[in-house]
């Protein structure tokens, strides 16, 4: 460590952001909805985090979704995200959406 | 009309009326066009011998727009003389024998359009976020596309 510092700075650097958590919106749907109980809310998540490790942050504020954990994906802004070590960057205000078997047409 | 007017154009429509398969089909219609080509998507009364009330449909909405926009642009680069496109989808309650999807295609000729729609609807069954609930007498069941990579249907 060096013995001396000069601060080029009239006032300390403000902390990393990354190292905060980020607000994001997670958005339920279908059987995940009824399980969860509702249709969104926002968490706090660490902002790098994989997909595996979100949703057991998930399903510890919600534990009936545990039974669809087989069944499900994620939508991370609008892109699918298979439930594994796919490492998310989070950004504040991202959307995340459980994503049960879908059934349209 | 103006005929310059006629630029190749996609129509999504996410919404809980009864579709009109006289509008989507108007809405593609083209003077260069030859063909166009339709899928209607009904509401069956049965499922494995019990009678099926009604479907329920939901949707996430701004991705699925977003998905059946990549649909379309995916159909214009496999089938470049595609003209227009339209896709309705109903949500909310869909009674027995009514329409949940209208897909009309048009083209020049009428192999493209046919094929087109074909690989539209399967393709949305795969890829879309829109879920439909069966309901029966007394009991209800969501429902999962084949085509859905990650539907636990083995077991």
């Amino acid at each position: 460590m060096c013995g001396s510092v000069v601060f080029f700075f009239s006032r300390p650097r403000s902390p990393d952001r990354r190292l905060f958590p980020a607000q994001v919106s997670v958005l339920y749907f279908a059987r995940s909805a009824e399980l969860a109980g509702l249709r969104c809310e926002t968490l706090s998540v660490p902002r790098q985090i994989t997909s595996l490790q979100l949703w057991e942050e998930i399903v510890k504020i919600h534990p009936r979704l545990a039974v669809i954990r087989d069944q499900v994906v994620f939508a991370v802004q609008q892109e699918y995200v298979l439930l594994g070590d796919q490492l998310l960057v989070l950004q504040p205000g991202d959307e995340v959406a459980i994503i049960p078997p879908i059934s349209g047409g | 009309m103006d005929e310059g007017e006629d630029v190749p154009k996609d129509f999504i429509k996410l919404k809980s009326e009864k579709l009109s398969v006289n509008e989507v089909s108007e809405l593609v219609i083209s003077p260069c066009c030859g063909a166009v080509s339709l899928f209607i998507g009904t509401t069956r009364n049965n499922f494995e011998g019990k009678k099926v009330i009604h479907l329920e449909y939901e949707a996430y909405m701004s991705m699925a727009e977003t998905e059946i926009k990549k649909i379309c642009r995916d159909v214009r680069q496999k089938w470049p003389s595609v003209k227009h496109i339209a896709v309705h989808h109903r949500l909310g309650v869909v009674p027995v024998t009514e329409a949940s999807v209208i897909i009309a295609i048009s083209s020049p000729h009428r192999a493209e359009s046919l094929e087109a729609v074909m690989y539209c609807i399967n393709t949305l069954k795969a890829s879309v976020p829109i879920w439909k609930k069966e309901i029966y007498e007394g009991e209800y069941s969501w429902k999962e596309n084949k085509e859905c990579f990650w539907t636990n249907s083995e077991k």
